[in-house]
């Protein structure tokens, strides 16, 4: 018996030697066939040969074992397939479910995205500020130096260990823990350290408790849901209509407009991905989305990204076709389906032009009527829904002061009415964009007028945000006040009332990884302990900055701060981006940490993303939604990284 | 050009000896028309038990595995053991996928998870008369739709351990009810300025809260998981009363949310006097020679108005897998470690507490601790069994009653949501028609 399994062992290595050694052959031959194509000489093919022949192994080891069960997974996301039951075609159901976090499941999941993106918004920058802190002092010339800097980097290699974490899980304890009383001591010895230390606790408490009402509890937010929007228009619109108008405004503007756009039409794309068929509006949206980008980029000669926009855009496009006809079971007859396929048609057809001859004065003109077109598609289509019920008149409301909520008193109307019998924020982002591209357009030519337009839309963000805020207010006291006559508990954002309604006692502690209002903050603190491996290459970053660079900033009579900004930071830029780029592509990978330090209690609070999609693949054998999460997690991230390389110019590679 | 001649020429090679090794492989395995004695070389029997340590690995293969090959010529037995990291995907894998070990160890709550995937194995065990010696309850788990899909191996009863030294009112008896169980908590609980003081109930996480335990309030006030036709029964009002038990013990101890619980505790709960009482795992109190057991009492959980109490038992036992070709000798070999003798054997080996009650005999006269501990399992036991989609089921409990018990969520919506998510996950999972 065992002669025979030593004989099966045998013979099958000798199978798979034999398998890569033929694969690596075909490999090579394939090489040296696409050389010859190329006109290449013999010489040159023998070399493809020789060299994809020896990288053959890895190459047919990376289809096998990479390439192929991606794809297998892909195919998976768009079944219902459970280990051990047959798999059945279920379309975009598992997307549509995870997109519109409908269910259990899709709850969870947006929960855990919600988690996610907390440890990226949250924890990164804190990480690249502590390992650039840390990165500055090693940075010196003292007596051991090489010590402290291994001691620095220790928690790298311990930080994900069961061990050490259940060491922080000591330290972290509510109640005798080594943080908690050192931080009591502190506070019983220095008032002021008290006073500053309660009040961190009580804004880390109060922010914490609104996340999880908001993301993880889902209450509903009310009038806030247009106070986020408007303080965006603030932000983008503020600086862009008071100082100087230069040339770099009209950059930002266009920056604002690609960015603002790009998400818009992510979220836009997931929207129309997740309606079930895809709803046309949002095809013509990301068909005039794309027509604005190549607009703009003709506009700033950059033929390149033109391109780039087109094939992205006529993707999306192709994959939209295939979903609606999906949805339609591949009948294009069937229901609305030849409505859809009008609509994916006409939101094409402008982006397929530029592939024919150069862009010139007459494709910028066609482009325009397109966009001009596809925006009075969309405004048909979409203005009735909007006006309905007088949804614009809570914009009126809130410019004049007024309240937009019309039952404080029922509890129903609050909580199902209110907030989507409402205008929709995709108007004021979309507002955003354009006042952005008015003004990039008004620019130098019209300077009044710009500075007129500006003013009047930062002063319609202003009191959009500050009657929206004061409503969120009177919204938040309707449901306390509802409550109290009926002698019940406030559930609306309780967690957030817990907190914020009172001021923290004295010695009063942090509940670290007990409680869901700290498990986030604890976790977000640990991986700043490990910050070790961006130390080091801000270390190597800081080693390289010329020290000519200093003495002259000296001579000019640069302070510290200064050099910092001036010197230091620019010159480390490319370290900086690369350890925000992995940062933030680790953060939203989050899962070790979250396994092992999580309670009963802290479960939901700290799940994330690929926590989730560990939980619903191996634990509850869900291998079509679990996969259907993995594919939307790599967009998300292969989004953001997109993003951050295209708007990286702040980089600089060289001094 | 030499070059590749060579080449060419160790390419041919190697074909030429995998075109020979395969088929020959090929006839090795596929030999069904040799000799008997051919045949029954081919017969192994792979036994896949979790987390055995090294002796008992080294028992099975040096003590049981000889007996049963010398009653069984020709059959071979192999030992697998694997981690409790990797228990889950291991099991899933082997199971759903129908390539794997002959007999699989599964945990209480399995049999339905895996339903129909396991074979049922009445034809081979249920004339077996040793069979009305195991513990109902252990049976029970190993049950599914009425056909036993394996044998139970261990049990761990898990009962309230109090520690009576401890006790407020030295008189007072072991609480029966909710009611008598809150006031206990109460009573046994010291709250200071930092935080608690005295504990008067720990559960099993070494919080306040267990899906677990959750479920056993629920049979223990008279509930089931399950209505007749399949649905949820989130919604009765014994998930009621054992939500608000729940509740009000945790306030009971924690006054308020922002009550800073106990120190970290070295050691176990059960010693740390600081925990009057607690559901632990037997692996988590101290051995039972330790004379802290002489202030120790053990009783079932406490009922509600309409329940019994009860003591869940958490049963590890063999399945056989329906894709298992010779069901006949899995059965065969599940019937001889079943038996008295190795049931025996086993405690003292590994820890094993046996499910057959009449292994308990020395272990009872032995141990004092163990005496009460079966003798609650046998009068108050019921087998953590029949938990449909176990693996989605917890979570979701996690997740609501969480909500519920910090205050976020009331009593109505809590029910609510639980029936309304596992109805859900019962029809996805085809447990409803």
């Amino acid at each position: 018996m065992a002669n025979q399994y030593r004989l099966e062992n045998i013979f099958w290595a000798l199978g798979t030697v034999a398998f890569i050694a033929i694969t690596s052959y075909l490999i090579g031959l394939v090489a040296k066939f696409l050389v010859k194509l190329r006109g290449f000489s013999e010489t040159e093919q023998r070399k493809a040969f020789w060299g994809a022949l020896f990288a053959g192994p890895w190459i047919s080891g990376f289809f096998i074992f990479v390439a192929g069960p991606t794809l297998v997974s892909l195919y998976y996301s768009f079944t219902d397939y459970k280990l051990g039951k047959p798999i059945e075609w279920i379309g975009l159901e598992n997307y549509r479910v995870l997109l519109k976090g409908e269910g259990t499941y899709g709850g969870r999941f947006k929960g855990a995205m919600f988690n996610s993106f907390y440890y990226a918004a949250i924890g990164v920058p804190l990480q690249i500020v502590t390992s650039l802190g840390m990165a500055m002092l090693l940075n010196r010339e003292v007596k051991g130096i090489r010590l402290f800097r291994t001691i620095f980097y220790l928690p790298v290699i311990l930080a994900g260990g069961p061990a050490v974490l259940l060491a922080w899980r000591y330290m972290f304890a509510t109640n005798g823990g080594f943080v908690n009383v050192s931080l009591q001591r502190f506070a019983d010895s220095f008032f002021l350290f008290d006073y500053i230390y309660r009040s961190v606790v009580y804004v880390i408490e109060s922010l914490n408790g609104f996340y999880i009402g908001m993301a993880v509890r889902d209450d509903p937010i009310g009038p806030l849901k247009y106070t986020f929007p408007a303080l965006l228009g603030l932000f983008l619109i503020g600086p862009l209509a008071f100082g100087e108008w230069e040339e770099s405004k009209r950059n930002r503007a266009r920056r604002i407009i690609e960015i603002l756009g790009a998400v818009l039409v992510g979220v836009l794309f997931s929207k129309g991905l997740a309606a079930n068929p895809i709803n046309p509006v949002w095809t013509y949206a990301f068909g005039l989305a794309g027509v604005g980008i190549m607009l703009l980029n003709a506009r700033a000669e950059k033929w390149s990204a033109i391109r780039t926009t087109q094939i992205i855009a006529l993707v999306l496009i192709a994959a939209s076709l295939v979903m609606t006809l999906e949805a339609a079971n591949f009948d294009p007859t069937k229901g609305d389906t030849p409505k859809y396929l009008i609509a994916l048609i006409v939101a094409a057809l402008p982006l397929i032009v530029p592939f024919f001859g150069k862009w010139t004065t007459f494709t910028t003109k066609l482009m325009l009527a397109a966009a001009g077109i596809l925006g009075v598609i969309i405004f048909v289509l979409l203005i009735p829904g909007q006006l309905d019920g007088g949804r614009l008149e809570l914009i009126f409301r809130y410019l004049t002061f007024q309240s937009a909520i019309e039952q404080p008193n029922n509890m129903e109307y609050l909580e199902e009415v209110f907030p989507f019998e409402t205008i929709s924020t995709m108007w004021f982002y979309g507002s955003i964009i354009v006042v952005a591209a008015i003004a990039a357009l008004l620019h130098e030519r019209y300077p009044k007028q710009r500075r007129v337009f500006l003013y009047a839309a930062f002063i319609f963000f202003a009191l959009i945000a500050l009657n929206s805020f004061l409503d969120t207010r009177r919204y938040f006291q309707d449901f306390a006040d509802i409550a109290k006559a009926n002698g019940k508990p406030n559930y609306h954002f309780a967690r957030f009332h817990e907190f914020a309604d009172e001021y923290p006692e004295n010695r009063r502690v942090p509940f670290w990884l007990t409680n869901d209002i700290w498990s986030k903050p604890s976790l977000v603190l640990i991986t700043m302990w490990s910050s070790g491996a961006g130390m080091l290459i801000f270390l190597a970053a800081l080693k390289g900055v010329p020290r000519s660079l200093y003495e002259a900033a000296e001579v000019d009579g640069a302070s510290g701060v200064q050099k910092f900004f001036k010197i230091t930071l620019p010159m480390i830029s490319p370290a900086l981006f690369y350890n925000i780029v992995i940062g933030v592509i680790a953060s939203l990978q989050t899962f070790e940490m979250v396994f092992i330090i999580r309670t009963t209690e802290t479960e939901s609070s700290l799940m994330s993303a690929a926590f989730f999609l560990y939980q619903r693949t191996f634990q509850q054998l869900e291998i079509g939604q679990g996969s259907a999460a993995s594919w939307i997690l790599v967009v998300i991230i292969v989004g953001l990284t997109a993003m951050q390389f295209r708007f990286s110019k702040w980089v600089h590679y060289e001094a | 050009m030499k070059r590749k001649s060579y080449l060419f020429l160790t390419l041919a090679v190697i074909l030429v000896l995998s075109a020979v090794a395969i088929p020959a492989s090929a006839k090795e395995t596929a030999a069904p028309a040799q000799p008997a004695v051919a045949a029954q070389d081919a017969e192994t029997l792979e036994i896949y038990i979790t987390g055995l340590t090294e002796d008992t690995q080294t028992w099975f293969r040096e003590t049981v595995f000889p007996a049963f090959e010398a009653d069984h010529p020709g059959v071979k037995l192999e030992i697998l053991t694997g981690g409790w990291g990797t228990f889950d995907t291991d099991v899933a894998g082997w199971i759903t996928t129908g390539e794997g070990p002959d007999i699989v160890y599964l945990g209480s709550e399995y049999a339905a998870t895996y339903g129909d995937l396991l074979a049922d194995m009445d034809p081979y065990l249920a004339d077996w008369e040793d069979l009305a010696n195991f513990l109902p309850a252990a049976l029970e788990t190993a049950t599914y739709d009425g056909h036993l899909r394996g044998l139970p191996l261990l049990m761990s009863p898990r009962p309230i351990f109090y520690r009576t030294d401890l006790f407020a009112n030295p008189d007072a008896a072991l609480p029966a009810t909710f009611e008598e169980s809150l006031a206990f908590v109460q009573e046994n609980t010291v709250v200071g300025d930092a935080g608690v003081e005295k504990q008067g109930f720990m559960d099993i996480g070494g919080g306040l809260f267990d899906a677990q335990e959750f479920i056993g309030y629920i049979w223990s006030a008279g509930g089931e998981l399950y209505n007749e036709d399949g649905t949820s029964a989130f919604d009765s009002e014994a998930t009621a009363e054992a939500l608000q038990f729940m509740y009000d013990r945790r306030r009971a101890v924690l006054p308020t949310e922002d009550t800073p619980g106990l120190p970290p505790i070295e050691g176990t709960p059960l010693a740390s006097g600081v925990v009057v009482s607690g559901i632990f795992p037997m692996w988590n109190v101290p051995p039972t020679s330790d004379p802290i057991w002489e202030n120790v009492a053990i009783g079932p959980y406490p009922a509600g108005a309409n329940g019994e109490q009860l003591i869940q038992v958490f049963i590890d036992w063999l399945s056989v897998p329906e894709y298992v070709e010779n069901k006949e000798l899995a059965g065969e070999f599940l019937k001889f470690i079943g038996s008295k003798e190795y049931a025996i054997e086993l405690n003292t080996v590994a820890g094993f507490t046996p499910v057959r009650t009449d292994a308990w005999d020395d272990i009872r006269a032995n141990d004092p601790v163990w005496d009460q501990l079966l003798g609650l399992a046998e009068e108050y036991g019921r087998g953590f069994s029949d938990i449909r989609a176990s693996a989605e089921l917890r979570p979701l409990i996690v997740e609501q009653v969480t909500l519920f018990l910090t205050d976020q969520q009331s009593l109505e919506d809590t029910q609510a949501a639980l029936k309304e998510a596992y109805d859900s996950i019962l029809e996805a999972n085809g447990y409803l028609d």
